[in-house]
Order: structure tokens, then C-alpha cells, then sequence
């Protein structure tokens, strides 16, 4: 990578907010599906290719090494790790993971594996064996600055450790163990989902950074491991139904605009941003566009979810109580949300003086005293009634509404009964 | 001089070539996929309704094919008919999933193939040549020189590089707007979909999707100039990655009237594809019919670390219409991993071997334009039309004016033809896409606006408990794509996938023949100038591989990784 990008590192990338110029990043694949890779080059912020040529001020240029984005044809692609191990890279690197990790001792009783990442010589005689991406890890940890896992097969074992495998797929942290530190003195960094969303990524890349360059906040990290400020709210808090929810409003049907709960989703216990970060650019998301969350950024990802579509046991207690809440607050909502689609003017009117009168219904004497009461209540300590002369305004430019006038102009209703009486 | 291996590709495909470079030929091929994940062995076992979100994770760069195989295998099996609307927008979304995939491809993994940086380096003899040769398509592309085109391509820095990726991130929007997220989509259900669909969506989509058309003009048109200076510079390039014309594609996205989810009626429905299902042996058209396709459908595992499951005791003799099954079809397959030591006259690889009529096929989203082309049979467009050997497709004006554009059925299937097709089909896949914009507002003026056939709990309800069988023919940014199901007393008691990369990755099967891999990099002429030995960089076998857009991720729906892009060069011997 670095030898195509000569004209764009000889540029000066070196950083003025800091004291890194480069970074290395190993990539690894475990078992994955390849899906937090795609993500990542969705991500915008900030996106793959400023972080690869540094061209995001602040951040140092990372020099990735990737098993798909890795363009080098010259050195081969192990050739770096080689050097990372031997401490000969002059800069500090980090590893990422993405997919589980297979247990080989399962692979290794039939003399083959599951998950292997090249060839090696190795032995007295120098034959070549498969080198399988655990290795790599065990190896290269220990001096990375830090080290992440990405995705929830990766960050908790996900769908390859789901119930039924015979590869025995782990988590990244599980498998470094109790102690496991990166030589910035961290365990595991967690950035989970199925697949993640890429700048969920990219910005915990960034915030590493922006701390280790030393002008950034110390990101924090929550009791597993995951970027706080990310993972530290439900899905539902944010979700775009989520007033359905409170209204008691449920989506029956498949494509129905109302909160999914009972079409099974585990939105209220699901640690996941989706709804306020959305999938790309701000755009979708799973509630978004109608699918239920199936909690893919958990750690009990999918085994404690399954059957998926079905509606979450849990949500009984709560979805009866928002009914009877609902039933209460939906009508008094819907008088207001009534009440504040009418301009004053068709108040004092007494009437919608415009084509789409027909469609509107005049309050009844109920409903008005109800709304003049309302106002009351609304304006009952409105600094703007106070007592004091407006001296910064000329008296001739306010506008006092006056109903018996307001009644006379264009559409008002004494000159409407004037000229129906006329005709 | 002979190297006796000479270059691998790591990750989750690794290629075992024995080449020799003085007489400038690739002698001996193994393509390994040395990665297992499992997703059918998971499915095992479970409720049907878990089958499209786990079957989705067997890749993440096709990511939202297997989802949708999955609902067409599942709904087969259930019964259960999508509502008009609900078939719309599985297309809609499909046609965008091309859009990401097509340029991903192109510009992000094969495109620095046939950049400055590359040629500059592989085969300086290029440059000069590259930047007096005077682009016949700048009109649509607007680059001058080869040499230009070929600076655009650099990695990261060149403008079709930014651009490939920027129009990756659109197409994922628009995918998102109606599936939540990409990979892993969110809202498929057996018989149809959960969007919640509005105006807003559709006109959010489809403004999104007006951009692409002056994007595929310029696409067409940089991968037709890059075909034809490399064949004027050396004829030779035509024999890169060449293989037989033997080509298999089962459709892609679907007629929302006629589609009824039966296996009864799928010839009828099949033929009703916006891209019609066919095989091509030879160059010549052999069927159209999934029926068919399916009675070939075979897959083997002499090479494979499996076990054997023949045993005398087949569990479907016929398909449910009384068409014969071999053993070795996916309804009557079983995955039984068992690891072993790479051995080239044993096993040596996660992949199995799929055949059709014992045959070596090759699946790509390019076997689609040549099956449409070839059967005539495509439902009338207004966007574009077969003639039997071409496809002629109508570009709508954006910025550029409208334009006709013709794709050819070529004569040699090579690696820059794939890239090629794969351009043209960019260009296709978003005016299916169209097509299916003008469907939804037509459905949504109607008000027909159901989006799946049963609710979550009649879903629930409806979990058959007697034995069925499935399958979903889908398609993915690689071609083919199928799930087979077995369901009884309402869960899965068989699933197979057979994706595009494993037919294409494929080792040997046990008559022989060798893969599309292996058979493209044997017909690949080295020609590449090699000063040193230890440059060689062994970019023409590279390009052959990475025509077949070999996502390996998929190839292995068992294992995983990744495929592709590394070369790793080394000259020591392991290969037997
Ligand atoms: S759809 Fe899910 S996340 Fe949204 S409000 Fe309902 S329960 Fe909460
Ligand atoms: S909302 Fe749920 S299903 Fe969607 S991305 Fe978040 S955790 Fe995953």
C-alpha cells in the first residue's frame, strides 16, 4: 500500500496536533462474513480513504494492512507482520479482528483446521503449514498499542458461536484471556453489531487517536469494553417508533408505520445506535425502514434472540401497560394536536375561510371552552403581559386583532353571510 | 526455468500455481478456500423463521442476497405468496445491492489491476503506448489518454477509485432506505418484506437512483476503452483468464405477477425474470427452465474436507414434480466437516464442487446479460430489449443526453470481457431498477400497498409441520445463487447453499475437470515483463482470478474470508 501512495505520503501528512505521523493496522479475518470490512468502507467520518492517506488534519496516516483492501504486490502481505513481531516497524500498531475465532484443538484432532491465513515454513525441514489467524493474534497482541474487535462475531463470538457449530467460535477478548492488556495498558476494544455500522468504527478509531496525539478526550469504554458514548443507550430510546410505543401503538402488519414489539423486536433492552446514527450517512436504519431489532450488537447474539419474528416474552407487561397509558394520552394528544392545527385567525373567524374549509370540522362549544381554558392556563405566567410600555418599538406598528374587524376581511364570516345574503 | 509454486493468494481463496515463466505458462492450479465457518451446519436444527437472518451472514460483501434466497426458500417450502408491493421492493433493493457491488468491484478491487501504478510496474512497455492511445469513449468519460484512465485508477488517490466508492455509499443508502442497513438487511420475511414503505421512500430511492445513470454511461465506456487498448497493445490479452463459454445463471428479481413463490410453476415464472434463468454449454443456449437447472444441480466433495454422505440411501429420488435427483443434488446432500491436511491429490479445500450436467460452469452477473440476450424471453421493457446475440439497452437523460447502449454477446470469455460485461451490467441492473420505481408508484397509485403475505402472528401460525422442501434461485453480485431447504415437524432439517464463488472456486470433481479458477488460470499466458524472477508479481494470473469477481467470503457460505487481492509471491515448493 505504502509504495502506491508515495505521492500522497512525500505530501506533509505529519500532523501538527500530535506526536504520531503513522500507524499501522493489522486486519485480521477470523471467521466473518466480511460484512464489518464493507461497513467500514461506507464510513464518512471520518471515511477509509482520509484515514489511508492521512488526510484527516490531526490524525496520523494509518497504513493498513488488509487481506481485501491490501494492494501490495511487491513485499508479500506477511511480510509486515513479520516485521511488527520483530519491533522493526519504527511506529506503533494496532490489530483489529474481524469474525470469530475458531478453536483449531477441535480442527487440529483430524490434522486440518478451520480458519487458516497463509502459509508458513515450519519444522526441521522447513515444510510449509497452514498458519491459522488465532496464531497471528497470540502473537502480534501482546505489543499491539491496542487491540479491537469489530463486528459481534469478533466482539462476542456472534453467529459462528451460535448453538449447533463444531468450530468452537469465540470472542477476540475471550480468547486473550482474564489478563490480556495492549501495550497501552487496555483490554479489548468492542465495537459490536452484525454488521456495525462503520462510522461507530471509524470514529473509535479516531477518538483512540485524537487521545494518543493528545489533544482528545480519554475515550471511555463501558464494562465490556464497548465506546461508551456509543453503546450507552438502547436502540429504543432513539427509535423513530418509539412514541408509538409510548402511545401503546403496535404494528400489526408487516410494513405497518407503528411500534414493532409485537412483530419481535428487542429494541427497549438492546444496547445499539442505529436509530440516531443511522446504517450510512445518516440514512437508514433497522426501525427506520420497518425491521425489528433482532440484537445483533449483544453478546447474547442470536442464540438469546431466536426464534427471530417472535415476540419477545418481556415485552407482555410492558406493551399492556403503555395500552392503558396510550389509551389515556392518545385522546388528549389528538384534542391538542387538533386545536394546534388551526391558525388563530380561523378562531377568531369562527370559520376556515379557504378551499380545504370543507375538510374542517368547527370545535364544538366543549371543545372551545376546553381550548379557551387551555390558553388560559398556557399564558398564565407569560412575561409578555407584563406591565411595561415596549419602548423599543413605534406605537403605529402593532397589530391589535380585533375580531368584529378581523370578521370583515377577505374570507371573514360577516362578509361571507353579507355576499351569500346578497346572492 | 520452472517455479515450482510461484504465487498464492491469502486470505480465505489461496491459489496453488506451478508457472513457467520462460515459456510464459501457468502448468498446474489448485484453488483452496481454507476457511470454514458453518452457517449450514447452524441452520440445523431451528425454527424456519431463523433462517433469513442466519443464512445472511454467510457473507457480508453479497450482503443481502442470502437473505433473500432464503426467503424464497422458505416461503417455497411454507407456501406463502408475496403481495405485488412486496416483490417491488425485494427488487428495488436487489437492483441497489448491484449498485454497490458492480463498482466495488470494478474500481475498488480489479480496477488498480489496470492502473498506472500497476502497469507502470508489470508492464512498462504499456505506458508509452497508454499515453498516446486516444480514449474512443471520452465522450462519456472524459479522459483523453489510456494513460489518464489508468491514473484515475490508482488506489485511493485516482478519481474512478473516489468515485467507484462514492457511488458504493449511495447505492447502500438507497439499499438501507428500504432494508434498514447493509450487509445484513433487516426487514425480509418469508413472503415479502417488513418496510415500511411511503413516497418518501420511493422518491428518496429513486433520486438517489437518478445519479447512477450518467455513472454507468462513464462506467460502460472506461471499461470498453480498457478491453480494447489491451487487446491492440497484444492480442494475446484475449487469451487472459480465457475459459469455455459454459455458463449458468438461475434469473434475477422477479416479475411481482407472476412470481406466485410455487415450485409448479417456477419454469413460468423463471421465464417471466426481469433477467432470464438459462445455461449456456459451448455457447449455446441449453435451457431456460429452473426445472432443469435444478434436476443438474450437483455437488461433490472428492477434494473437499467433508464426508462423504451417499450411502445407498438417497431421501429424494424425485424433485416434488416427479423429476429424477442424483445423490449428489443439494435436496439430498449433507455437510459433514471434517478437517484434514492439504493434500492436491486428496482434499485440499473448504470449497465443495458443484456441477451442472456434470459439467464445469461459470456463474457472473454477466451471465445474466448473456442468458437475457440469448432467450429473447424477457418480459417487454422500456429499457431495454434482446436481440438474440446483443442486449440494447436505453439510457434515460440526466446530464447526458439519452443514449443507446449495446452490449455483445463476446466471443471469447475472458477476463477483460467479465469486467466488461460486468460494467454493461451495472447499466442493466439500475434499469431494472427503474422499471421497478415506475412498478411501485403504479402500485402505490392503486393502492396496493401491502407489503407481505401474512402477519408475524399468522406467520407464526402458519410454521408447516409436515415435510417440505424448498428453494430459493436467486442471484448475487457474482452470479448464481441458490438455498436449498428441508423442513419437517416445523424445523430445518437440511439447508444447502451454493453460491457463485463456490462454483467458480470449485477444485476438481471426481471426473477431472477443474474449476473455473483453475481452468481460467491454466488457459492465462504470462505476459508479464520479468526482469527478476522475484519481481514477478504475477498479475496476469491475478487479473484471470479476480475477473470472476471472487469474493471469498462467499465461496465458502462454510468458510470464510476473504478472497482475493492479496498475492503473496514466494518460491518455495510446497505444491506435490
Ligand atoms: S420499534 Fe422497537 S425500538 Fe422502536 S419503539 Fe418499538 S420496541 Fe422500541
Ligand atoms: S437495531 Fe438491533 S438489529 Fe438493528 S443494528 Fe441495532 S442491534 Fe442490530
Amino acid at each position: 500500500m505504502e509504495e502506491y501512495l508515495d505521492p500522497v505520503s512525500k505530501g506533509s501528512h505529519v500532523s501538527r496536533l500530535g506526536p504520531l505521523d503513522k500507524v499501522h493496522a493489522f486486519w485480521f479475518s477470523g471467521m466473518s462474513c466480511d460484512g464489518c470490512t464493507v461497513t467500514v468502507t461506507g464510513a464518512t467520518t471520518p471515511s477509509i480513504e482520509d484515514l489511508l492517506t492521512g488526510s484527516h488534519p490531526g490524525l496520523p496516516q494509518i497504513v493498513l494492512h488488509h487481506p481485501v483492501v491490501n494492494l501490495e504486490s511487491g513485499p508479500n502481505f506477511l511480510r509486515a507482520h513479520e516485521r511488527a513481531l520483530r519491533g522493526e516497524l519504527n511506529a506503533p500498531y494496532v490489530i483489529i479482528l474481524e469474525g470469530s475465532i475458531t478453536d483449531e484443538t477441535a480442527a487440529m484432532e483430524t490434522g486440518g483446521y478451520w480458519a487458516g491465513n497463509g502459509d508458513e515454513p515450519w519444522g526441521a525441514d522447513g515444510e510449509e503449514r497452514a498458519v491459522t489467524a488465532d496464531e497471528w493474534i497470540a502473537r502480534l497482541a501482546p505489543g499491539a498499542a491496542a487491540s479491537i474487535a469489530i463486528g459481534t462475531c469478533a466482539t462476542w463470538g456472534g453467529i459462528p458461536s451460535a448453538d449447533g457449530n463444531p468450530t468452537g467460535a469465540m470472542s477476540m477478548m475471550d480468547f486473550l484471556g482474564q489478563d490480556y492488556r495492549s501495550a497501552f495498558g487496555l483490554p479489548v476494544v468492542n465495537v459490536p453489531g452484525c454488521a456495525p455500522i462503520g462510522d461507530n468504527f471509524n470514529e473509535t478509531v479516531a477518538a483512540i487517536l485524537y487521545f494518543l496525539q493528545g489533544f482528545g478526550p480519554l475515550p471511555e469504554f463501558d464494562e465490556i469494553g464497548r465506546p461508551a458514548w456509543l453503546f450507552g443507550e438502547t436502540v429504543h430510546r432513539h427509535c423513530v417508533r418509539g412514541a408509538y410505543y409510548e402511545e401503546g401503538s403496535y404494528a400489526q402488519e408487516f410494513g405497518d408505520p407503528e411500534c414493532l414489539v409485537e412483530i419481535g423486536c428487542w429494541g427497549p433492552v438492546v444496547n445499539c445506535n442505529i436509530t440516531s446514527r443511522g446504517a450510512i450517512n445518516h440514512v437508514g436504519g433497522c426501525m427506520n425502514a420497518g425491521g425489528a431489532c433482532i440484537g445483533c450488537t449483544m453478546p447474547g447474539f442470536p442464540d438469546k434472540f431466536t426464534p427471530f419474528y417472535k415476540v419477545p416474552p418481556g415485552s407482555a407487561v410492558s406493551t399492556a401497560a403503555s395500552r392503558i397509558l396510550g389509551s389515556l394520552i392518545r385522546p388528549m394528544r389528538l384534542y391538542t394536536n387538533e386545536h394546534l392545527n388551526r391558525e388563530v385567525r380561523w378562531d377568531l373567524h369562527h370559520d376556515v375561510p379557504s378551499g380545504w374549509a370543507r375538510g374542517k370540522q368547527e370545535p364544538g362549544r366543549l371543545k372551545e371552552a376546553g381550548h379557551r381554558i387551555y390558553d388560559k392556563l398556557r399564558r398564565s405566567n407569560d412575561t409578555g403581559k407584563a406591565d411595561v410600555a415596549p419602548w423599543g418599538k413605534r406605537h403605529e406598528w402593532t397589530y391589535e386583532r380585533d375580531p368584529a374587524r378581523e370578521r370583515t376581511l377577505p374570507g371573514g364570516t360577516d362578509r361571507n353571510t353579507a355576499e351569500r345574503g346578497a346572492e | 526455468m520452472s517455479m515450482d509454486p510461484v504465487t498464492r493468494i491469502a486470505g480465505a481463496l489461496a491459489l496453488h500455481v506451478t508457472a513457467d515463466l520462460s515459456e510464459g505458462r501457468h502448468l498446474n492450479v489448485h484453488s483452496q478456500a481454507p476457511l470454514f465457518r458453518g452457517y449450514e451446519v447452524i441452520l440445523m436444527d431451528r425454527d424456519p423463521r431463523d433462517a433469513i437472518f442466519v443464512a445472511s451472514r454467510a457473507c457480508g460483501v453479497c450482503g443481502g442476497v442470502h437473505s433473500h434466497a432464503a426467503a424464497y426458500a422458505v416461503e417455497m417450502a411454507w407456501g406463502l405468496q408475496p403481495p405485488p408491493l412486496g416483490t417491488v421492493i425485494r427488487n428495488l433493493g436487489e437492483a441497489a445491492e448491484m449498485g454497490y457491488d458492480n463498482p466495488l468491484h470494478l474500481y475498488l478491487l480489479a480496477g488498480p489491476d489496470y492502473s498506472e501504478a500497476v502497469v507502470k510496474r508489470t508492464n512498462p512497455e504499456l505506458w508509452p503506448k497508454a499515453e498516446k492511445w486516444s480514449c474512443p469513449g471520452q465522450n462519456f468519460h472524459g479522459f483523453d489518454t489510456m494513460a489518464d484512465l489508468m491514473a484515475a485508477l490508482n488506489p485511493l488517490t485516482g478519481e474512478l477509485y473516489r468515485e467507484g466508492l462514492h457511488f458504493t455509499r449511495v447505492a447502500r443508502e438507497q439499499f438501507s432506505l428500504l432494508h434498514g442497513k447493509y450487509p445484513h438487511p433487516q426487514t425480509i420475511v418469508p413472503g415479502g418484506v417488513s418496510t415500511t414503505f411511503t413516497l418518501q421512500t420511493l422518491n428518496e430511492f429513486q433520486s438517489r437512483l437518478s445519479a447512477t445513470f450518467d455513472y454507468a454511461q462513464r462506467m460502460v465506456a472506461v471499461w470498453d476503452d480498457i478491453s480494447e487498448f489491451f487487446y491492440e497493445a497484444d492480442e494475446r490479452y484475449k487469451q487472459v483468464g480465457a475459459r469455455r463459454a459454459n455458463l449458468i445463471d438461475p434469473g434475477y428479481w422477479d416479475d411481482p405477477y407472476a412470481y406466485d413463490a410455487t415450485y409448479a410453476n417456477c419454469n413460468e415464472w423463471g421465464e417471466q425474470r426481469p433477467s432470464t434463468p438459462g445455461v449456456v454449454i459451448d455457447g449455446e443456449l441449453v435451457t431456460t427452465r429452473l426445472t432443469d437447472m435444478n434436476m443438474g444441480l450437483e455437488e461433490f466433495v472428492e477434494h473437499s474436507w467433508y464426508d462423504e454422505w451417499v450411502d445407498g440411501d438417497q431421501r429424494y429420488d424425485t424433485d416434488p414434480l416427479g423429476n429424477p435427483l442424483s445423490p449428489y443434488h443439494p435436496w439430498n446432500k449433507r455437510t459433514l466437516p471434517r478437517p484434514g491436511a492439504k493434500d492436491f491429490r486428496g482434499k485440499y479445500t473448504w470449497a465443495c464442487t458443484p456441477r451442472w450436467d456434470r459439467q464445469t460452469v461459470e456463474a457472473g452477473a454477466y451471465a445474466r446479460l448473456l442468458m437475457t440476450a440469448l432467450a429473447q424471453k424477457h418480459p417487454p421493457s422500456d429499457f431495454y430489449e434482446a436481440t438474440g446475440h446483443s442486449l440494447r439497452m436505453r439510457v434515460p437523460k440526466g446530464m447526458q443526453p439519452e443514449a443507446e447502449f449495446e452490449w455483445d454477446v463476446p466471443e471469447v470469455w475472458n477476463a477483460f470481457e467479465r469486467n466488461r460485461g460486468r460494467a454493461y451490467h451495472y447499466l442493466f441492473s439500475q434499469l431494472v431498477s427503474l422499471q421497478n420505481v415506475v412498478l411501485a408508484h403504479q402500485l402505490l397509485k392503486r393502492g396496493e400497498d401491502r407489503v407481505a403475505a401474512v402477519n408475524d402472528k399468522e406467520l407464526e401460525r402458519r410454521i408447516p409441520k409436515d415435510e417440505r422442501l424448498g428453494v430459493g434461485w436467486w442471484g448475487a453480485g457474482r452470479g448464481w445463487l441458490t438455498h436449498h431447504c428441508v423442513l419437517d415437524q416445523g424445523k430445518i432439517v437440511n439447508y444447502q447453499i451454493c453460491t457463485p464463488s463456490t462454483i467458480n472456486a470449485s477444485p476438481r470433481d471426481p471426473f477431472d475437470q477443474p474449476g473455473a479458477y483453475e481452468e481460467s488460470v491454466l488457459n492465462t499466458p504470462i505476459l508479464e515483463r520479468i526482469a527478476e524472477p522475484n519481481d514477478y508479481t504475477g498479475i496476469d494470473m491475478v487479473r484471470a482470478v479476480r475477473s470472476f469477481d471472487p469474493c471469498m467470503p462467499c465461496t465458502t457460505h462454510l468458510h470464510t474470508g476473504h478472497g482475493t487481492i492479496v498475492r503473496e509471491i514466494n518460491t518455495c515448493a510446497c505444491d506435490g
